[in-house]
């Protein structure tokens, strides 16, 4: 029997099955992009479908209303195959998490934040220099009296042009070496990479094609993102994102991890990441920038360990089990061949270094970008992500930990939620009198409502908590127009009617979602909570809290704090910092010196591990409370009675 | 020189809490020290003993139980028999037959039971449901509004159902509320404070903070009431300084040590001694870690818990 998936603005896929298979699982076996952050469990209500015509075996969710499942609507993971059956797709506001953004470097901030690092780390005495060169050779044709050969010709010219005294040919560039010199006419582009006294060729090409490129990629578990970056000026050339195709292996890093341990496991989920994310990204993004992927020679990851050990397709399953030991933390060697990356293959790629099986690269990027390790200030560095990572310290000591957050700040997990793309509402306030709200919109001005990104959700619960309309524990309490209540009694407050919105679905926030986003807060501010005490510190020693990742730059400082989401210091004190992990990679990239500096960083960091930490589990539940169970730490939050 | 003692009675107290009405009122709660430290300071209100009778009483079968409740066929006999128990401060209606998923009675007659039993007795009432939020709720705000006046505490408030139990029994009908939670500080506190949110006042709360048997995961209860106790005695915390109490036979009466018969377990004793030993085993195991009352089935626990009290205060 067949199933034919009709995929919105997309050709339909038809799948050869069995009675009684599992309809989500054959859209996985068939590449069918269903977003299920539960991985099939039935609890996230992401991967519905609209049954168009034939059978399926469901059962009922409290993620579809009756009027829903007389439409069609079904939870594919709760759907079993009967027969011949036709299913829709939709590209609802979740799919939105995986389709590619290649943006727009038009955003001042967006650079600004870019070359605010670099100026910082130069200030800091780093230097943003590399050994790529690139150089256009002019050389003498060969004749029947000049008889050097093809490789000796180019050598002696490089050797001319750097002085130096070693120059390599590696096969790679070898086997085009006489058809390039001669499509050329003897005058071309030479890139390579100098070290010490010997030039690395690396490509030829046309000699108007100088441009040497660099990338730097963050790979979130959630969402992945980078840039490519001008090696000689530093200049940025391009920046894309899009979610991690990884996603439908489960949506935290345990369930990716059990996936990588099935036979070929491994593989499915390096193909998720490198064919399915990074390459359709980087062929964007060379192609916005108009340079050739082979023009890329170096490449710099900041991801967590699980994320770097899958990327590099190696065993992860020592990251999940005791003694939690993973292959490596900080590892060279690896070249952008190895894993047919589109780069040029001979590209080093650089992985920032892990130093524990739950704080990654990412975040000794993350680090290294926000500069604290340079300050005599008490420094809270906050990474929002799937992880959420935590550094406190100055010059003289660094501590770190991770919880999981779980991906409700990259709006997984809530059931109108989205990444910070167009038509994300990012951030809101409501009229306490008449609850009605006001929202501020990612994209142009028409741009209707498509779904709530991580700064959005804080503002709404923060606004929903004062105005009284949920209460502590993040239920509904009071009742309105906009307050509505489904069958089983859940409530959830509307932001968009179907109509206003860009999707013709209703946008709203429930209570599942807050509850979600409660223990997102929870986790991240009881590790806070538990670092601190853990060197017999207090909030009022912070100097600075940097807050990092993709959850919007417009996260509303008051708002968060008005949650008990970040500690109650002085609204002064904060300061975003966008993606840090990939602003981090981009140093290391770029500076040979900030990519050392990484590594003596990460060296002097000590990890806290929560999970063996007894209080943990306590300051997680008091926590798990708007703002928090012991409201003597929020004197600011406010609720208006 | 005379050995002079160092007395240490705490800031914090504990919210004295009435029960009833007239003079059989009872008071729970009032102490600033820790449990039956006297010596620290004077211990004004001993803890107290609620004697639970249930609507499922007739099917009681051990026999001390059937001895002392013989003739009995009502709620108010049972009722009014439990008042003369020795040792008895207050009497706990359970209404666990009302559970939708077992016998569900009606709401009409459990209310009828209760209206009788408080017409029969002068002791102060406590009331138990069966766990049902949705038939609790309706349950305890008719019982609370149609024993008005007569000063109930209603077990329990729970996070799911707090609104309408809170709003109708202590802000309605001005009866007092148990506010129940899992065996954890955070979570007790969480409803503690949600209560008071609702405008309860917080003289109006005792919390049931989670039980369990001893020898069930009893050393999570421990570990709670000595945390409970210390926030609210050390630190002044008032949002935990409300009296605790822990309804212990209901626990006690269904576990294994108490139901297995003398035929399947030969060697572990008469099956009523094992029964009375479990509930006063825990009764005192709560009260030593800082319950301000337990509830309890057994005439000879009863009276075996109350001397242990007297004793020790």
């Amino acid at each position: 029997m067949k199933v034919t998936f009709q995929i919105e603005d997309a050709s339909p896929v038809v799948m050869e099955c069995n009675a009684g298979d599992n309809l989500l699982e054959l859209a996985r076996r068939g590449n069918v992009a269903i977003d299920a952050p539960c991985s099939g469990n039935g609890s996230c209500g992401k991967c519905r479908v609209k049954l168009i015509s034939g059978q399926l075996e469901c059962l009922p969710s409290r993620h579809i209303s009756d009027e829903e499942w007389a439409q069609g609507w079904r939870l594919s993971c709760n759907c079993r195959v009967m027969g011949d059956a036709t299913v829709f797709v939709p590209d609802i506001a979740s799919a939105y998490q995986s389709r590619m953004k290649t943006a727009d470097l038009s955003s001042p901030q967006e650079i600004a934040i870019f070359q605010e690092a670099q100026d910082a780390l130069r200030e800091s005495g780093i230097h943003f220099q590399n050994a790529f060169r690139s150089l256009v050779l002019e050389m003498t044709a060969p004749t029947l009296d000049d008889t050097m050969p093809d490789n000796e010709r180019l050598t002696r010219a490089i050797q001319e042009a750097l002085g130096v005294e070693q120059v390599e040919i590696p096969y790679a560039v070898m086997v085009k070496l006489a058809a390039a010199l001669r499509k050329y006419n003897f005058r071309l582009c030479v890139k390579g990479e100098l070290v010490g006294n010997t030039f690395r060729c690396m490509e030829l090409s046309s000699p108007e094609d100088t441009v040497i490129a660099a990338c730097a990629i963050d790979i979130g578990t959630t969402t992945v993102s980078m840039v490519l970056a001008d090696l000689e000026s530093g200049r940025l050339l391009a920046k894309g994102s899009s979610g991690n195709g990884q996603i439908r292996y489960g949506a935290d890093v345990i369930n990716r991890i059990i996936q990588q341990s099935r036979p070929g496991g491994r593989k499915k989920l390096q193909d998720a990441i490198i064919q399915e994310t990074l390459t359709p990204i980087l062929a964007n993004l060379c192609r916005t920038a108009g340079i050739s992927a082979k023009s890329i020679l170096q490449l710099c990851v900041g991801a967590n360990t699980t994320m770097n050990h899958l990327f590099v397709g190696v065993d992860a399953e020592s990251v999940r089990m005791e003694p939690y030991i993973p292959s490596f933390f900080h590892w060279d060697g690896l070249l952008a061949g190895d894993l047919h990356l589109p780069a040029n293959p001979l590209a080093p790629v650089r992985i920032a270094p892990n130093i524990g099986s739950y704080v990654g690269g990412d975040i000794t990027a993350g680090t290294l970008a926000s500069m604290i390790w340079d300050k005599d200030e008490m420094s809270l560095f906050i990474d929002l992500g799937t992880n959420g990572e935590i550094v406190f310290g100055n010059r003289d000591f660094l501590m770190s930990c991770a919880c999981s957050a779980g991906p409700a700040f990259e709006g997984g997990d809530i059931s109108c939620g989205m990444r910070a793309t167009d038509g994300a509402i990012e951030a809101c306030t409501l009229d306490k009198e008449t609850m009605e709200p006001s929202l501020s919109i990612v994209g142009d001005g028409d741009q209707k409502p498509v779904g709530i990104c991580g700064s959005g959700i804080i503002d709404i619960i923060s606004e929903l908590f004062r105005c009284s309309i949920i209460n502590a524990k993040g239920l509904f309490v009071r009742e309105g127009r906009r307050v509505r209540r489904d069958a089983h009694g859940m409530g959830r407050f509307v932001l968009a009617e179907a109509e206003e919105s860009e999707t013709g679905r209703e946008i709203s926030l429930n209570e599942v979602d807050i509850d979600n986003f409660i223990r997102a807060k929870g986790a991240i501010f009881s590790a806070i909570d538990t670092l601190l005490s853990s060197v017999d510190m207090t909030v009022d020693m912070i100097d600075k809290v940097y807050v990092a990742g993709g959850i919007g730059s417009g996260i509303n400082m008051k708002n968060a704090v008005n949650i008990g989401m970040f500690p109650d210091v002085e609204l002064e004190k904060f300061a975003y910092i966008g993606n840090a992990s990939l602003t981090g990679a981009y140093a290391m990239v770029m500076s040979d010196q900030a990519n050392a500096k990484c590594a003596e960083v990460a060296a002097n960091m000590t990890y806290l591990e929560l999970s063996t930490y007894p209080g943990y589990m306590d300051a997680f539940v008091a926590a798990c409370f708007l703002p928090h169970t012991d409201t003597r730490l929020f004197p600011h939050s406010l609720q208006e009675m | 020189m005379s050995f002079v003692p160092k007395t240490q009675p705490f800031s914090g107290k504990i919210n004295a809490v009435t029960l009833g009405t007239g003079d059989k009122a009872v008071v729970i709660g009032g102490q600033n020290v820790l449990p039956f430290y006297t010596f620290d300071a004077p211990i004004e209100h001993a803890p107290k003993i609620g004697v639970e009778i249930s609507d499922a009483a007739n099917e009681w079968d051990v026999a001390g139980l059937r001895t002392f409740y013989e003739g009995c066929t009502t709620m108010a006999d049972y009722a009014k028999r439990a008042e003369s128990m020795e040792g008895a401060d207050f009497l706990c209606l359970h209404f666990e037959s009302a559970d939708p998923n077992g016998a569900n009675r009606s709401v009409e007659d459990c209310v009828a039971d209760a209206k009788a039993v408080a017409e029969a007795v002068a002791m102060p009432i406590v009331i138990m449901g069966c766990k049902n939020i949705e038939k609790d709720g309706e349950l305890f705000s008719k019982i609370a509004e149609a024993l008005q006046g007569k000063n109930i505490l209603v077990l329990s408030a729970r996070a799911e159902d707090y609104k309408t139990v809170g709003a109708s029994v202590a802000l309605a009908y001005g009866q007092k509320v148990g506010a129940e939670t899992a065996d954890d500080i955070n979570l007790a506190k969480q409803l503690n404070i949600m209560l008071k949110g609702l405008t309860v006042a917080p003289e109006s709360i005792v919390m049931n903070i989670g039980t369990a048997a001893v020898g069930y995961g009893f050393e999570y209860v421990a570990s709670t009431l000595d945390r409970v106790r210390a926030a609210a005695l050390a630190q002044s915390d008032a949002d935990l300084q409300m009296p605790i109490i822990s309804p212990v036979s209901s626990d006690t009466w269904g576990v294994k040590e108490s139901t297995a018969s003398e035929e399947d377990e030969p060697t572990w004793g008469c099956r009523e001694e094992r029964g009375i030993d479990m509930e006063i085993a825990t009764a005192a195991a709560n009260l030593v870690g800082g319950a301000d009352a337990v509830i309890m089935r057994h005439p000879a626990a009863v009276s075996t818990i109350k001397k242990f009290i007297t004793e020790l205060i």
